[in-house]
């Protein structure tokens, strides 16, 4: 298969990508065609983006790019030049957790721990669009993030607890 | 008696903080410096002969550093039956079976070289169902079968009148031929659930490397069972266990599918020949669908003869269990599943033939229920179907054959701690069963038991250095359900510590003390115990240095909150660590060990299947189904699941409930919409999570979790297991409930949209289905 034209250029074998990941300037080389999953776990060494299933099917990947949610499995480094992208450690830590990373462990939305990276940051990327969503808005939200420990209640409960805990620090 | 800070506390999860950040480090994620990647090619026929395998151009790829088939690793594993090659050798037995394998420096040029090497086969004739492949004219899949090294228990082979048998399980309990001809009602129907899929989020992944000079192994795997593992590569290599080391990554779910040897043998192969580099094989989803393991397709047919009254006076079941292409645990499943078929009823007169044969298709083995949810859905879709013969209430049929406290079985055993009814009628009145359904909604519910086997052993290590710092040695591997928490709960409980004083060490074959796997719902059992030993004897050896120290009686010091002091002088007080320091020096380490294993198990008789004592301890639960069925399109919606599961007692009851609903949720999976599909060739057709349909968050369901506590006389603090049997029951539950809805009565899983629409047709037509 031809590529489209648009994307020819980027398809050069090594060449400079430029770009804003956790807030830190990023100036590295790499191939066009290398997928942003592997190079944010095998090139930068971040492997809090989970792989999954390689075929944007489960969300585990899930980064949030410029500021909205992207499957890395799916995209390739050449579009992150120039960008701001955002993954799991860039969210918080352990001494400053983002409220979604805090009701996720107070209301036992984790098991396993493999799928929430990219849930978190899928609920993050909905609540900055809908700080209050109803439930069908948060299960609408994470359809595309699989989860086989926890049955999704309690991530449902989440990320109902974080919403309302943003909407208070904001209205505080 | 000791003060319980922490235990029935729903504590947090000591993991969770690192699973949010991004910090806790899978297999998946795990990588070594100069590491080289490996990539297997897989067989891409179901049954067939190697005439030829051509490596060369593979060989002569640059960037490529070694290049195995079962030439270079001709080694055989397998827990029970010893049958499994590394590499498939002078044939293939399944799609997806490892033929050769590629290690280069990137995984691009692996992935290239793979698709240089070529493999010439001569087809035989493939057997893609276990009543196909054990008809008198089928040939062997394993030739060799009678030859390999296999447990004693195992019943298959020549000693079997049918080919490709690897088990026969036998139970005989009464004479059932007379309990039918006396029997008020006799009734017989035949049931089948397909072959799904584990699907952990996690795909499999191992790292191996081989010390050129002193040949020691080390394997990095998320395997469920290290100590299992370390054990079945030293029988494949015939060398001493101390040579293997395996060190344990934190794992993404496995279900079952991470125990054995999986992908750890190609890492290793290629491992023997890369001059010291390690290799990580990394299977993608497709490879972790048709290549690592898969749960047994069963089909089951029930006999029942019982009385207007109500009473089951006798029972006969035939199953045969989809084995797949090799042994794997599919021995164990089928016998520890067998006995358990008739359901967990007073039954005097019992019959069981459960025969696990040999096909062409992807491994089965262990998934979570160890077979149970396959015979619960057929006993459970059998017993409505009686009560109905009857005019019976489904709940009231149940409650009066159900087993409870101080019955015999069928098999033999007394039975203590039995929660049965109890959760029966809690999940029959959380969705008001004896309340008319309103709105077009159906009930439906089911009840099981589940054993845990035995024996098995668990030892644990609690060491407590002069900083007060507590470090939990324990082989019980974290897959998400949470036993890092609970083992941390009964320490800081045990030796009156805050639980943040608590670590769980690093889990490694060579520092770890000994345990035979997480599996079977066995740990909290199991470790639970050996851990709180292990804290004890700390404590007490702790508490003899105190002695020294406070110059005071035993009975007169007090522990409490990480410091002991004298009764009536709570404010002359030393912290652990200084107790310690003080007794031992500087440095020193207070080391407290525990061990249990549960005493009187016995494997049931070959002939009989009886035995005085089946499992270390059994799991009882009950689930109602709340549906409502659209009978043009055939889809059901599943409004309420109420779950109730006896627990024994619940250490953490927050963590017992979320195990009750992630087992609800992929119990539902399989009730709805999982199937593997095989083409005629045997190829898995669906090997993606597009087309394999686990629920998402769309298809969430209101999970109504109810604990129920029969403490276990010998369980820590009375708990015994809770990992498995909540998965067994939707299925039943939910197809009792559709039954009721459609006035017809669906027997294959899954109750899809088209099965429900036919069996809808089928009902205005008169015909059956």
């Amino acid at each position: 298969m031809t590529p489209p034209e648009s994307m020819t250029d980027d398809l050069q074998p090594v060449q400079p990508l430029n770009f804003t990941l956790n807030g830190e300037p990023q100036n590295l080389r790499a191939p066009a065609y290398r997928l942003v999953l592997d190079l944010l776990r095998d090139v930068i060494g971040l492997t809090g983006t989970k792989e999954g299933c390689g075929t944007g099917d489960c969300g585990a990947c899930t980064v949030l790019l410029n500021g909205r949610p992207v499957n890395t499995c799916l995209i390739f480094a050449g579009e992150l030049h120039g960008a701001e992208v955002q993954t799991i450690e860039g969210l918080g830590g352990a001494d400053d957790l983002h409220p979604l990373q805090s009701a996720f462990v107070a209301e036992g939305g984790v098991q396993c721990g493999y799928c929430t990276p990219g849930m978190i940051l899928m609920a993050a990327a909905l609540l900055e669009e809908n700080p209050e969503p109803t439930d069908d808005e948060i299960r609408f939200a994470l359809a595309g993030n699989l989860c086989r420990c926890t049955g999704y209640s309690r991530i449902i409960n989440s990320v109902r607890r974080a919403a309302e805990e943003m909407r208070q620090s904001d209205s505080g | 008696m000791p003060q319980h800070n922490y235990i029935g506390q729903s504590t947090t999860r000591v993991d969770a903080l690192d699973k949010v950040t991004g910090a806790t480090v899978y297999g998946y994620d795990f990588v070594l410096p100069d590491m080289l990647y490996g990539k297997a090619v897989f067989s891409a026929r179901a049954h067939a002969r190697i005439k030829r395998i051509d490596t060369r151009r593979a060989r002569a790829l640059a960037g490529v550093v070694a290049v195995v088939t079962a030439v270079e690793a001709p080694w055989i594993h397998g827990e029970t039956v010893q049958d499994k090659p590394f590499f498939a050798g002078d044939k293939v037995r399944f799609i997806g079976e490892p033929v050769a394998a590629v290690a280069a420096v990137d995984e691009d040029i692996a992935e290239e070289a793979t698709q240089l090497i070529t493999v010439e086969y001569e087809d035989l004739p493939p057997y893609f169902s276990p009543e196909h492949a054990c008809q008198a004219d089928s040939l062997p899949i394993h030739e060799n079968f009678d030859d390999y090294f296999q447990v004693d228990f195992i019943v298959g082979g020549s000693r079997v009148d049918k080919p490709n048998v690897l088990e026969h399980f036998k139970l005989r309990t009464g004479d059932v031929e007379k309990a039918f001809a006396a029997a008020d009602v006799v009734f017989v129907d035949r049931y089948t659930v397909p072959v799904v899929g584990h699907a952990a989020m996690e795909p499999h992944a191992a790292l191996a490397q081989v010390d050129p000079d002193t040949a020691q192994i080390t394997v990095w795997s998320p395997t469920d069972a290290p100590f299992r593992a370390r054990e079945e590569l030293a029988q494949a290599f015939d060398c001493a266990e101390e040579t293997i080391r395996l060190i344990n990554p934190f794992q993404g779910g496995g279900f079952g599918a991470k125990g054995g040897l999986k992908v750890e043998p190609i890492a290793l192969a290629l491992a023997f020949h890369t001059n010291g580099r390690p290799v990580k094989v990394k299977f993608n989803r497709e490879e972790t669908f048709r290549s690592t393991l898969t749960r047994h397709a069963v089909s089951a047919e029930i006999k029942s003869g019982i009385m207007r009254n109500g009473q089951i006076r006798a029972r006969a079941v035939t199953l045969y269990w989809d084995a797949g292409a090799y042994a794997e645990k599919s021995a164990t499943v089928c016998i520890r599943a067998s006995l358990f078929a008739p359901g967990p009823y007073r039954i005097p007169n019992v019959k069981v033939d459960g025969y696990s044969v040999y096909t062409n298709t992807p491994v089965a083995g262990a998934y979570r229920g160890y077979g149970i949810p396959q015979v619960t859905w057929a006993c459970e879709q059998h017993m409505d179907e009686l009560a109905g013969l009857i005019e019976m209430d489904p709940l009231e049929f149940r409650l009066i054959n159900a087993y409870e406290e101080g019955d015999t079985s069928y098999w033999g055993e007394k039975l203590h701690a039995v929660g049965l009814k109890e959760c029966l009628t809690k999940a029959a009145a959380a969705l008001d069963w004896h309340e008319q359904p309103q709105n077009g909604t159906s009930r439906g519910l089911a009840c099981m038991m589940k054993p845990s086997k035995i024996p098995t052993w668990s030892n644990a290590a609690v060491l407590v250095d002069g900083d007060g710092e507590i470090s939990l040695l324990a082989g019980t591997v974290e897959i998400g359900q949470g036993c890092n928490t609970v083992f941390s709960q009964i320490v800081a409980d045990e030796l009156r510590v805050p639980i943040d004083h608590v670590t769980y060490a690093d889990l490694d074959t060579d520092s770890t003390p000994f345990d035979s796997s997480t599996t079977s719902s066995r740990s909290t059992f199991h470790m639970g115990n050996a851990a709180r030993a292990a804290a004890i004897d700390a404590r007490e050896k702790i508490v003899s240095l105190a002695v020294t120290l406070f110059e005071a009686n035993k009975e007169d010091l007090i522990l409490s909150d990480g410091h002991v002091h004298v009764k009536g002088s709570p404010w002359v007080k030393k912290t652990l660590g200084d107790i310690i320091t003080a007794g031992l020096g500087a440095g020193a380490i207070v080391r407290g060990e525990g061990a249990f294993s549960p005493d009187g198990g016995i494997f049931p008789d070959l002939d009989t299947g009886r035995t005085p004592k089946a499992a270390a301890f059994y799991m009882y639960g009950a689930q109602a189904a709340e549906v409502s069925v659209d009978e043009e399109t055939g889809d059901v919606h599943v409004h309420r699941i109420a779950a109730a599961h006896d627990v024994g007692k619940a250490i953490n009851p927050a963590n017992c409930a979320a195990q009750i609903e992630g087992g609800v949720a992929m119990g539902l999976g399989h009730a709805l919409h999982e199937q593997l599909v095989y083409n005629a060739q045997g190829e898995i057709m669906n090997p993606s999570f597009l087309d394999y349909h686990l629920l998402t968050s769309c298809d969430h369901t209101e999970i109504i979790p109810i604990i129920v506590e029969r403490p276990v006389g010998d369980g820590p603090y009375g708990a015994n297991g809770i990992g498995e049997p909540p998965v067994t029951l939707p299925p039943a539950a939910v197809g009792n409930a559709v039954a009721g809805a459609v006035k017809c009565r669906i027997h294959d899983l899954p109750i899809t949209p088209e099965r429900v629409y036919r069996a809808v047709q089928a009902r205005a037509d008169g015909r059956s289905v």
